[in-house]
């Protein structure tokens, strides 16, 4: 692959005047990014300029999500438009900080330096957002920066003066309102021209930094569209970057990263305040900028209304209750409201099956559409109404602003485990579903505690548990009352506790190990109450629940057919087709009941003698010591394609149908199975308790692996994922099956 | 004779909610601090103390018209000026 930097050194001019690189279209339209603080209402504006024409993928190796958009302007030419992730400084805290400043200064791989960047920044709080605008001008590529929420500006009787503005910052300025639409159309005019870089200089740094600026920016390699200011404002963000930032290791030679680490130990001892008057610096030339351009027409008042909803919302006693109910609401919203349009997905994709079916004669490609492809489509589509329910909340959450106090109210819980506030409603949604659960880790900044947040997100005991649960207490635990409880309920509210304990250790030990290090700083935005862009909401929803259907979609189809092929094949074998014909001979009769019999008996027969059935079998050795035989190793096997398909499972081994019926007589079958070696019952309610334990912590499920890999975009934490869910799982059923024999419990 | 001790400079830790003042000194500027440089909170800012979390942690602040919250770890490395 040719480094996108590389070819723009043979083509030194390729932005606004759409020369075409050879031989590759995609590069032919110039690159617009559009950059800002999160919370201007950048992706507002991208949203709006784009509309559904867009795309999202990730950037080459991390899991910082790219979004592109196609943009027609008025001349009639396209652009490309980049939505770079909310950023505060050049100096990067995050991933997603990083691949903005790499972008910007030409270091990123597969995306390149752009050709215009629209800067966006929140016209009520022109100060803090020009902060970023300024160092983002120096750098020396061609800006236009966009004063957003204007109106809310002038209701606040801030009065900008645009022309000022443009003179002193050397770069074209529009006032806009991207949730109204207002000064849009002014913009992509602008976006049209050729705008210059600015020439302006804001601020000249004392004279031993300057030197050390010279000397590096000398020494970096000369690439890319750099101009001579950026490479100052590159050596400025590489001296200040004493982070675990790989990208000086990549784009920087190893004399210089040795200058480096020397130069930085200079300046310390000479100059030890260097890096404060770096921001302090930049916040002088902001004001100067804000007194030529912006006077107050009315003293600055006080935002009541966010005053009103806030003593509310973080109330001392108001605040955690009505954060309470709300996620209540939420969590029973995906759990209950999504059921009945999972029943109708069911319902079709059943239907589906039958037409499909009945079209086709009996055999393996019939087999193979209904119960692989179909069965493996459904298990897909099932998800995504908990997936759309839970965003809708949550990314109305977002935009108006809740989202950043229930953070603000949860913090000093989920700071006891090592996480932050936002982790609390990603782990609760986990309860429901760990898909969508996994998928609203999103909201979490820094990339420790969002990965942590997934790895534990699975120890929430999901709503597909709940049948097996609901079969293993149902056949064994008996209906006693305890104080006011009754053993069931306790039961069940263990296992959904022993989760939660879990993923606590959990939590703790990869902080200190695998997820060890940085001390990040839990400086969080609470943004000012706004109504939420119903646009954005809309299209939120939207993308998540098709990038779930087609990124994690293909795998879960793949892996439904694999499941299918291993419990089907090779066959029921020659006692099989005696079966058969006993079938054809019952159907001629007109014997029903019989027919059914023997039906179940032959998906009994097929399954135990099937790979899957072998596989349990063989894995028998392993889960013994847990108290499981062969028949719970075929269930373990099949139920990696949902939780809840162990309990038709064990009802097809058992040569019952997997009808209502058959989860009764399935639940009689288990307390009276009996060991075939010694004559005692196979189970009894300890290895129900054994099994439970391992259905609470292992990781038994293709579409969480599918997710894992999805959002983190590699297969390391995934994998990891599936060792230390099944080893936990292993230790701990270990642990009950044999310290409750040891107790005589067996 | 009572002595009445005035603090003038105290953390913003040890400030009380509806409390404003004008940030002296942030510690530990090693690079460990820069985001809340980059926030705005550099000496000569003024910076008002607005409510505590309800279980005493984070603290919400405002600094140049922008509502942050911070933990309490990170409230005592700034160092306020009472105004």
């Amino acid at each position: 692959m040719s480094n996108p930097s590389e070819i723009a050194e043979i083509h030194p001019l390729p932005r606004t005047t759409g020369t075409t690189f050879a031989g590759d279209p995609e590069a032919a339209r110039p690159l617009v990014a559009i950059l800002g603080n999160p919370n201007s209402g950048k992706s507002t504006l991208f949203n709006r300029l784009t509309g559904l024409r867009q795309k999202v993928g990730n950037y080459a190796g991390v899991t910082v999500e790219k979004k592109t958009g196609l943009v027609t302007l008025p001349s009639g030419r396209r652009v490309d438009l980049l939505d770079l992730p909310g950023t505060y400084s050049l100096h990067p805290g995050s991933p997603d900080e990083m691949i903005v400043r790499d972008v910007l200064f030409g270091l990123n791989h597969d995306t390149p330096s752009p050709d215009l960047v629209v800067f966006v920044v929140d016209a009520t709080q022109l100060d803090r957002h020009l902060f970023l605008a300024l160092q983002i001008i120096q750098i020396g590529r061609p800006v236009v920066l966009a004063l957003n929420m204007i109106d809310a500006a002038e209701a606040q009787g801030i009065a900008i003066d645009e022309l000022a503005l443009e003179r002193r910052l050397g770069v074209p300025v529009v006032s806009i309102s991207a949730t109204k639409g207002i000064g849009v159309g002014s913009l992509r005019r602008i976006m049209d021209r050729d705008v210059e870089p600015s020439t302006v200089a804001f601020r000249a740094r004392p004279p031993q930094v300057e030197r050390v600026l010279d000397h590096l920016a000398e020494r970096l390699p000369r690439r890319g569209l750099l101009s001579d200011a950026g490479r100052r404002d590159l050596a400025i963000a590489l001296l200040l970057d004493d982070g675990e930032d790989d990208a000086i290791a990549r784009y920087a030679p190893h004399e210089v990263q040795d200058d480096l680490k020397i130069l930085r130990r200079r300046l310390d001892e000479i100059y030890p305040e260097w890096r404060m008057d770096e921001a302090t610096g930049v916040y002088e030339a902001v004001e100067d900028v804000m007194k030529l351009a912006v006077s107050r027409q009315s003293e600055a008042r006080p935002d009541l209304l966010r005053e009103r909803i806030d003593r509310v919302l973080t109330h001392r006693i108001f605040g955690p209750i009505l954060f309470v109910l709300l996620m209540g609401a939420i969590f029973q919203s995906v759990f209950e409201w999504a059921s009945p349009v999972m029943d109708l997905i069911d319902g079709g994709i059943g239907w589906l099956g039958g037409i499909v079916g009945g079209a086709l004669p009996d055999g393996p490609l019939r087999s193979l559409l209904v119960d692989g492809v179909i069965a493996g489509v459904g298990a897909t589509v099932i998800f995504v109404p908990q997936i759309a329910i839970l965003f809708l909340f949550l990314s109305i959450m977002e935009g108006t602003g809740y989202m950043a106090r229930a953070a603000f109210l949860m913090d000093r819980i989920m700071g006891r485990v090592g996480l932050s506030g936002r982790a609390f409603i990603p782990l609760l949604s986990s309860f429901a579903c760990a898909i969508p659960g996994i998928m609203a880790t999103r909201t979490i900044d820094n990339r420790r505690d969002r990965i942590t947040t997934i790895m534990i997100a699975p120890f929430m005991s999901c709503s597909a548990r709940l049948p097996v649960y609901a079969l293993l207490i149902g056949a064994f635990v008996p209906k006693i009352w305890v104080g006011f409880l009754t053993l069931p309920g306790l039961v069940l509210f263990s296992m959904y506790l022993l989760g939660i304990l879990t993923a606590v250790l959990v939590a703790w030990a990869l902080k200190r190990t695998a997820l060890r290090g940085g001390k990040p700083l839990y400086v969080m935005e609470l943004p000012p109450y706004r109504m939420p862009s119903w646009r954005s909401v809309f299209l939120t929803v939207r993308e998540r629940s098709w990038l779930f259907l087609r990124k994690a979609g293909t795998m879960i189809l793949a892996v439904s057919v694999v499941l299918w092929f291993l419990a089907s094949y090779p066959g029921p074998g020659p006692e099989g087709r005696a079966l058969e014909t006993k079938i054809e001979r019952a159907e001629a009769a007109g014997q029903t009941s019989r027919v059914h019999a023997l039906t179940a008996e032959l998906q009994g027969l097929t399954l135990r003698n099937s790979f899957a059935g072998r596989a349990g079998r063989f894995l028998e050795p392993v889960i013994e010591p847990l108290g499981f035989d062969w028949r719970i190793g075929i269930a373990l096997i099949t139920s990696f394609a949902a939780r809840e398909v162990m309990v038709s499972t064990m009802a097809t081994v058992y040569n019952l149908g997997d009808d209502d019926d058959g989860f009764h007589s399935l639940r009689d079958k288990l307390r009276t199975t009996t060991d075939p070696k010694t004559g005692e019952r196979a189970y009894s309610p300890l290895t129900a308790v054994s099994l439970m334990v391992f259905f609470v912590l292992a990781c038994q499920c293709m579409s969480t692996v599918a997710i894992v890999r999805r959002e983190t975009n590699t297969w390391r934490w995934p994998l990891l994922m599936i060792g230390m869910m099944n080893g936990i799982a292993w230790l701990a059923s270990f642990a009950v099956w044999q310290g409750g024999r040891l107790l005589g419990l067996g | 004779m009572r002595v009445v001790s005035v603090p003038m400079i105290r953390t913003l830790e040890e400030m009380e909610p509806g409390e404003t003042g004008s940030i002296v000194w942030v510690v530990g500027a090693d690079g460990s601090v820069r985001r809340l440089l980059d926030l705005g909170l550099v000496p000569g800012t003024p910076i008002r103390f607005v409510r505590r979390a309800p279980l005493g942690c984070p603290l919400e602040v405002v600094v140049r018209g922008t509502h942050l919250s911070l933990r309490r770890t990170e409230a005592r490395r700034i160092h306020v000026e009472s105004l």
